[in-house]
């Protein structure tokens, strides 16, 4: 934890030095180096790109969008692990001897659940019953007679309970059986029968908190990083910037750029909150990495990464066709049904354990595949070559989309005066004059 | 070589509408041409379709006998109509990512950029956005815009549009010092007066088609004759009143107005005025491009 908490100090100090900086700073012609340049892409369409990743970041915005995700992912991981904590020491008070092999098998017992054990010696059995009471203890052995608790069906170690209860009965019985040492020794060594689990039994399932986690976090990005496409798209027309930026380069150079730029911002606030879950739950021990949950947290950022690519293009295309605050109500909410219907579906797969027939279909359809893949990685219910294949139609479909798209900015983009008819922007009507 | 653009035939129909209408005239670059046309005319039409904005029906533009092309175009400078700035972005910051898209390099975007600035009086306001700016102020950083770039051809809509009288001295001034510079320089206006005073030569253009085309001087003395007569006593300019071929345009204290046919002669008309008393003012009259511009156009 306290790693973590040196990383947020050093974090919070740079951020505090770049912002002394540029006040410091005269004019920001002269103070920032190198402003349009992206290291990977060039040309204008870098340009654009670097403007967008340049102020999106500095927009307030997005420094507090990031700072309520990330409290609100660690609140989803602490506050879970620190209640699992305070539940799970079990506290066992005994009432006369307990011998140190039946001490030690409790305690064995009780760390398989994941439970510390802690024994407290009482007096006499009317005290013991006032600690139960009181809440100090959770329950008390009296000697080799009785399990004394305050209500074994609310008790939230119900089942250990009954296991310690289960442990001192066979002992007493082995004692009254006037067994040998050795005979004694083998029952009380003896195992269990081998499970066989008829699925992989070499990988444990994902707790269900990291895959409902990475669904909040696809859904939330999806729709902010969209909306921010659909509104940038839509005040570049408003403000008539775009006759401006379409007089030097070509409309495919400046969508390119934009999509890129904002998706980069999106991909990389959605790293630094995977990141920060990684980190912060490894440190506090949270099970949310449990099992399969790191390729989990991967196939977050492939999928996020997919859907972005899918819908950016479409809500670029959508935002060419807007030029009011008022209008982007009516073309953003019927593209968001696909990912409202897969973000419940898969919560509700999730949810139950069971993939159905129905979030199987969504997780090979490119608008619902972004939502429905992660929740069937989440279950093991998808094998490798399902999950390559799902890409490779989204990859396909996010192509096909994009040519669409851009033929549609292209025709909406500069027709000013109202929203373009869909008939006009899919180039069904000649466009009339502007 | 002096660099021209030379636009042909150039036609783009909206539905029933004909925005352009077979429209074609020349630019010289080193002058600084007026563009001018009623409401509609169709002059934002021609100078999108300078830039590639829209599609054209038929028609070819064309520099120094090259068709335009994406390269090409970067090495113009375009301010629109409704002025086109990201209203939340800084000035410097703007400035600098036009240049760049311009083909600037980066140091040489951000050093246009604080020289204009300063050139216009904004050097202070560079860390500012530009919806904190005032509309002349605006006005002043989209020109900046189409500046940066040392262009090789101007195309500003409306420059002037909503300036006051010192926001109209420092940009009348840019023009004509980046015409004389051998830059081509063409630019709408309404404000016929301000472009008589600024440019050498105009296209005026009405319903899609070239109307007329020339410099300022050969429009203002081409065309009917004018004069102005001043005959001392006669105050409503009766003497001329009855005369062949000669109308009276306007009277004013005493000045006569007047505008001859083709077949009137100015020598019969100074002999009326004479013979009506002592002839106080006997001028050959210039047609203001006003004129120029409603005669064309009506």
């Amino acid at each position: 934890m306290r790693y973590v908490l040196y990383a947020v100090l050093v974090v919070v100090a740079l951020v505090a030095a770049r912002r002394r900086r540029a006040r410091a700073s005269s004019t920001p012609v002269e103070a920032r180096r190198a402003a349009y340049e992206m290291p990977f892409v060039r040309g204008r369409v870098g340009i654009v790109a670097a403007r967008e990743v340049r102020e999106r970041l500095r927009g307030r915005m997005f420094r507090v969008g990031t700072v309520l995700i990330l409290a609100v992912v660690a609140a989803a991981i602490v506050i879970p692990n620190l209640h699992h904590r305070h539940a799970a020491a079990l506290r066992v008070g005994v009432v006369g001897e307990l011998p140190a092999n039946l001490r030690a098998q409790i305690t064995r017992d009780a760390r398989l659940s994941g439970d510390a054990t802690i024994f407290t010696t009482e007096p006499n059995v009317a005290r013991a019953s006032a600690q139960i009471t009181n809440g100090r203890v959770d329950l008390v052995i009296v000697r080799d007679e009785r399990v004394v608790v305050g209500n074994i069906a609310t008790s939230p170690h119900a089942a250990e309970i009954a296991q310690i209860a289960q442990v001192l009965g066979v002992a007493r019985a082995l004692a009254s059986a006037h067994l040998s040492a050795s005979q004694i020794s083998i029952l009380e060594h003896a195992g269990g029968l081998t499970i066989t689990s008829l699925r992989h039994a070499h990988v444990k399932p994902t707790d269900v908190g990291t895959s409902v986690i990475g669904l909040i976090l696809i859904f939330m990005i999806l729709q902010q990083y969209n909306t921010w496409t659909l509104i940038g798209v839509m005040e570049e027309k408003s403000s008539r910037v775009i006759e401006v930026l379409l007089a030097t380069l070509r409309p495919i150079q400046l969508l390119t750029g934009k999509v890129l730029g904002i998706g980069i911002i999106a991909f990389a606030q959605a790293t630094l909150v995977v990141g920060f879950a990684f980190v912060l739950a490894k440190s506090v021990g949270s099970s949310m990495l449990r099992g399969a949950a790191p390729v989990e947290l991967v196939s977050i950022l492939i999928w996020l990464l997919l859907g972005y690519a899918f819908y950016s293009w479409v809500y670029a295309a959508a935002g060419s066709m807007t030029e009011r605050q008022d209008q982007i109500q009516a073309v953003a909410l019927p593209l968001s049904v696909p990912l409202i219907v897969s973000y419940i579906a898969s919560l509700t797969a999730v949810e139950s354990g069971h993939a159905s027939l129905f979030i199987r279909i969504l997780a090979y359809v490119p608008p619902t595949a972004p939502l429905a893949m992660p929740a069937l990685v989440g279950l093991r219910a998808v094998t490798w070559w399902a999950f390559a294949l799902s890409i490779l139609v989204s990859l396909l479909a996010t192509l096909g989309v994009a040519r669409f798209a851009a033929g549609v900015y292209h025709r909406a983009i500069l027709r000013t005066g109202g929203r373009v008819p869909l008939r006009e922007a899919l180039a069904l009507r000649r466009t009339r004059a502007t | 070589m002096t660099n021209e653009l030379n636009v042909r035939g150039l036609a783009r129909r909206f539905g029933a509408l004909k925005a352009l209408d077979d429209l074609s005239f020349d630019l010289r670059a080193g002058h600084v041409v007026g563009f001018l046309g009623p409401n509609g005319a169709g002059k934002t039409t021609t100078m999108r379709a300078i830039f590639g904005l829209l599609e054209l029906d038929a028609g070819t533009i064309t520099w120094n006998g090259q068709p335009l092309d994406a390269a090409q175009r970067r090495r113009f400078g375009y301010m629109p109509e409704e002025r086109g700035l990201y209203p939340s972005m800084l000035i410097g910051d703007q400035l600098e990512y036009l240049g760049r898209l311009h083909q600037m390099s980066a140091s040489d975007a951000r050093a246009e950029a604080k020289r204009w600035l300063e050139r216009f009086g904004l050097a202070d306001r560079a860390t500012h956005k530009v919806e904190s700016l005032s509309h002349g102020n605006q006005q002043r950083v989209q020109l900046a815009a189409a500046l940066l770039h040392d262009p090789e051809l101007l195309v500003l809509d409306e420059p002037l549009a909503g300036l006051d009288p010192s926001g109209i001295d420092t940009i009348s001034e840019v023009l004509v010092e980046r015409a004389r510079s051998g830059c081509g320089v063409l630019f709408s206006s309404h404000q016929l007066d301000q472009v008589e005073n600024l440019c050498e030569s105009v296209v005026i253009i009405d319903h899609g088609h070239l109307v007329t085309a020339g410099t300022v001087d050969d429009l203002a003395t081409s065309g009917t004759q004018r004069l102005i007569v001043r005959v001392e006593g006669d105050r409503d300019a009766n003497w001329a009143r009855g005369l062949t071929g000669v109308t009276i345009s306007e009277v004013t204290g005493g000045e006569a107005r007047l505008v001859l046919d083709d077949d009137a002669d100015s020598d019969v008309v100074l002999r009326a005025a004479m013979s009506a008393g002592r002839v106080v003012e006997f001028a050959t009259r210039r047609r203001r491009l006003s004129e120029v511009f409603r005669e064309a156009t009506t």
